[in-house]
């Protein structure tokens, strides 16, 4: 469960003396508050500030601590998160309005403290306590002197002291025998990680160091590395959740090299280790499968409805010939009747009728006649016939070609010109159906040698066929892949070539010309089009496609007619699918899993010892820095005095607070790795804080509520009195 | 306000009656913004070159890059990577995680990359 800030109202504020130390431990993550003496912090909050909108009331209110999210509901975030005033565990922020502060003395914490410690009744004037408050190694005198400032004029404190939170820990782990005098504290805070060496009970500052990550880098890894693996469910991820994440299924592996094989490798080990946050999830209603009457009865509406169909087409298709056959009938009687008619009154009959002359009727006579064997669904040849029975009068047909031009009028002459226009479409006509009898006398004559030389060889000739067939599909299947790629990116039109999608070489052409006629005139000013030749270039660019159109027509007919007699005489040919056919079935419709209980699983496998890995290779995230188990050789390395035993005592007590080693696995990890520096046989022991979270407030109670904690503080006078440079080097002994 | 709200104590009273300087009176509405120094400007002023080397200080206790080999593992499975993507930069265990790697839109190489911090950033 996400940590909420159990805040009480302290009802004995009045209870303790002026004397009794205010114990603040002011942590990256986490604000600890109480009385010096007490074992517990009075009250924690995380240590964050929010700056939001009240929405009812439009006035910016200031939150300090984490609450029910409930409650924000009231609130307008937008503007404002939660911000921490820590940078590297470095104090930066002290109170603002906007930049929101650091968590603000000013107006958070210890207001916050004092406001729920007072009673109701009555009402603080003064906070007469000493105040002792917690800073990281080497704070920079800045941040010293504006908390040292905001302490004494905001809220008239009468003494100040400042102390590291680790040393604090190991005095206090120290008292409960976890370590020795000479140790080593290591210290895996929220934002950094410090090493301190101890001697004699006090810290060396100047054998300490500090690396720039934290278990807020471990979140914030995990978080990144979540939402990259399950962009879907990218919102689930909050800060808060990850963090809960991290501190129930996180574990430092003994060596991150084997247990990433064992993940690799997979099996059951692996699937152990693997653990999984199954998201709510309501699996969506299944759709059952239709029964078989309902499939019948479909089929029988589809097959009511197709007949439907039919019969209106019949029904139109008999109405229309019978129309048909009634303007025949006309015509023939009008033909009939104009035969009786005398020459000289056909105009005057005809005029009634709305033809021109007898020759338009018998015009349009065969036009109808065509157009019933048309609906009627006659073949076709017989009118080829009646043209070539028209085609044996041609000279009476066409009178007056044959008349110079000189002898006719400009009736006849326009009259000439259209029997010209006929004759030559004729003539066109026949020689094209010449040309087909031939072709169709080749492809007979193919068919035969076909049959020979089957009839020869047939296993032979069946592989030849299959090659071939297989040849054509190949190429045809080629084209048309190149076609529809250029499509494509056709298609997409300037929106780039994608990866992998290649242009044809016609494609590529036409860019080429394009890009030639767009650049290679120089930098002078655009002159294209002034010259003719500059349009030839469309002339290029048009033909595209049109080159092997013609190709891939007959190849496409070579490969109806080879499948087509394959079918023929190989009874277990089947012809593959037509790929323009079956593709489109696929592509346009593409499978849509429905979602399963598995989507909505997070699964995590390497991820529970890849982020606190970090820890020991700040590398991975980006850091350059050395890692937990080197710090120690760093921090042994820089004391002053090369001593030999001392080296050997200091390792011999590794001690180890802050939230983030709680981490299983963490203990043997790191005496592995000081293992591996330190020579042979060093005596190695690694010892966890009894509540690495809580010991430093613990520690800092104690040491607040020795009779000898007043001498370790300075007063107002104190601070101005002394100036900067006393309070930088400003250190309270830790042993009183 | 919201009688849950005032309840819950969840917004800090402006006035504290122990308080020298209220709030209101140190910062007033309206004026111009504080800025408050971030760590690398309080490191700037601290002047940390002038001290003697002897004296630890915050920045001079800061540790040094590693001794030992870089670990690579591969940025999408945390497996050991003895590969390298020239194309995307990304460190990768096997085809597999390859495949991956290259179907990915470079959105999410981007964010692989800043999580070691070798993203490209423009400036």
């Amino acid at each position: 469960m996400p940590f909420i800030s159990k805040i009480q109202r302290q009802t004995d504020y009045n209870r303790f003396p002026p004397s009794t130390p205010i114990v603040i431990d002011n942590g990256a993550s986490y604000f600890r508050i109480g009385w010096a003496g007490e074992t517990e912090p009075r009250v924690i909050f995380r240590n964050i500030v929010q700056r939001p909108r009240h929405k009812s009331t439009g006035e910016t209110v200031t939150i300090v601590g984490d609450h029910d999210p409930a409650l924000l509901k009231y609130f307008d975030c937008t503007r404002s998160g939660p911000r921490s005033a820590f940078d590297s565990n470095v104090v930066f922020q002290f109170s603002t309005l906007h930049l929101i502060g650091w968590v603000q003395m000013d107006h958070g914490y210890i207001d916050k403290f004092t406001a729920l410690i007072r009673s109701a009744s009555a009402c603080v004037e003064q906070i007469d306590h000493p105040i002792l408050i917690t800073e990281c190694v080497c704070n920079p005198v800045y941040s010293r002197s504006k908390m040292a400032e905001l302490l004494f004029e905001t809220y008239g404190v009468r003494s100040v002291a400042f102390g590291v939170d680790a040393v604090f820990s190991y005095k206090y782990n120290q008292l409960h025998g976890i370590c020795e005098k000479d140790g080593l504290a290591i210290c895996p805070g929220f934002t950094t990680t410090h090493v301190i060496p101890f001697v004699d009970g006090e810290p060396v500052y100047k054998g300490c160091c500090r690396t720039n990550i934290g278990g807020y880098h471990i979140t914030d890894y995990l978080k990144q590395l979540l939402s990259l693996k399950y962009p879907h469910h990218m919102a689930r991820f909050t800060w808060e959740k990850v963090e809960d994440l991290k501190m129930e299924h996180c574990y430092i592996a003994p060596d991150y090299a084997l247990e990433a094989q064992l993940f690799q490798k997979g099996g059951k080990e692996a699937e152990d280790k693997t653990r999984c946050w199954q998201l709510p999830w309501v699996p969506l209603p299944t759709e059952e499968p239709p029964s078989e009457e309902e499939i019948a009865r479909k089929a029988a509406i589809r097959e009511r409805q197709g007949q439907r169909l039919r019969e209106m087409a019949e029904a139109k298709r008999s109405s229309r010939i019978n129309e048909l056959e009634n303007q025949l009938h006309g015509l023939e009687f009008l033909l009939q009747q104009l035969g009786q008619v005398q020459e000289e009154d056909i105009p005057s009959f005809l005029s009634e009728t709305g033809y021109a002359s007898k020759q338009e009727i018998e015009l349009t006579l065969t036009k109808v006649t065509q157009s019933l064997r048309k609906a009627k669904g006659e073949p076709k040849p017989e009118q080829a016939e009646h043209e070539e029975k028209a085609d044996s009068c041609t000279s009476d047909k066409y009178p007056l070609i044959n008349v110079p031009d000189n002898m006719l009028t400009p009736d006849q002459l326009k009259e000439k010109k259209r029997q010209i226009f006929l004759k030559t479409t004729t003539e066109g006509r026949q020689r094209a159906k010449q040309k087909r009898v031939e072709e169709e006398l080749e492809r007979e004559r193919k068919t035969q040698q076909d049959e020979e030389r089957r009839l020869e060889n047939p296993q032979l000739y069946l592989e030849q066929m299959h090659t071939k067939y297989k040849e054509l599909y190949e190429k045809i299947e080629l084209r048309k892949r190149l076609k529809t790629n250029g499509g494509h990116t056709n298609g997409s039109n300037s929106g780039g070539v994608g990866r992998g999608e290649r242009l044809n070489a016609a494609q590529r052409e036409r860019m080429r010309l394009l890009t030639t006629a767009a650049f290679d005139r120089g930098k002078g000013e655009d002159t294209f089009g002034a010259k003719d030749e500059d349009w030839q270039l469309y002339k290029l660019m048009g033909k595209d496609n049109d080159d092997d159109d013609d190709g891939a027509d007959e190849d496409e007919a070579e490969l109806a007619r080879v499948s087509s007699r394959l079918q023929e005489i190989d009874p277990t040919f089947v012809p593959k699918l037509e790929p323009t056919v079956s593709q489109p079935t696929i592509t346009e419709v593409p499978h849509v899993r429905p979602l399963t209980k598995e989507d909505f699983q997070i699964v995590l496998g390497v991820e529970r010892f890849r982020c606190p890995e970090i820890l020991f290779h700040p590398n991975l995230v980006g850091i350059d820095q050395v890692g937990l188990d080197e710090m120690t050789g760093v921090s042994i390395r820089r004391l002053p005095s090369k001593d030999k035993a001392l080296e050997n005592r200091l390792t011999s007590s590794v001690f180890m607070t802050g939230g983030c080693s709680l981490f299983p696995g963490i203990n043997e990890r790191l005496e592995a790795g000081i293992q591996m520096l330190r020579p042979c046989g060093s005596p190695i022991k690694v010892a966890r804080a009894l509540d690495p979270v809580l010991d430093a407030w613990r520690g800092a109670s104690l040491y607040a509520a020795n009779s000898r904690f007043h001498q370790q503080t300075f007063s107002r006078a104190d601070y101005y009195e002394k100036g900067e440079d006393w309070l930088r080097r400003y250190q309270v002994r830790y042993t009183l | 306000m919201e009688a849950e709200v005032i309840k819950a104590e969840l917004v800090l009273p402006t006035h504290m009656s122990f308080k020298r300087i209220q709030m209101y009176e140190k910062y007033p509405k309206g004026q111009s913004k504080v800025r408050w120094k971030q760590l690398k400007q309080i490191l700037q002023a601290e002047n940390c070159q002038s001290y003697s080397p002897d004296e630890p200080n915050y920045v001079n206790i800061e540790s040094p890059p590693s001794m030992q080999p870089c670990k690579r593992i591969c940025d999408i499975t945390g497996f050991e990577a003895p590969y390298h993507d020239p194309r995307t930069n990304l460190r990768y265990a096997n085809a597999d995680v390859f495949k991956l790697v290259r179907s990915l839109p470079n959105e999410y190489v981007q964010r692989y990359l800043a999580l070691r911090k070798a993203a490209v950033v423009l400036r």
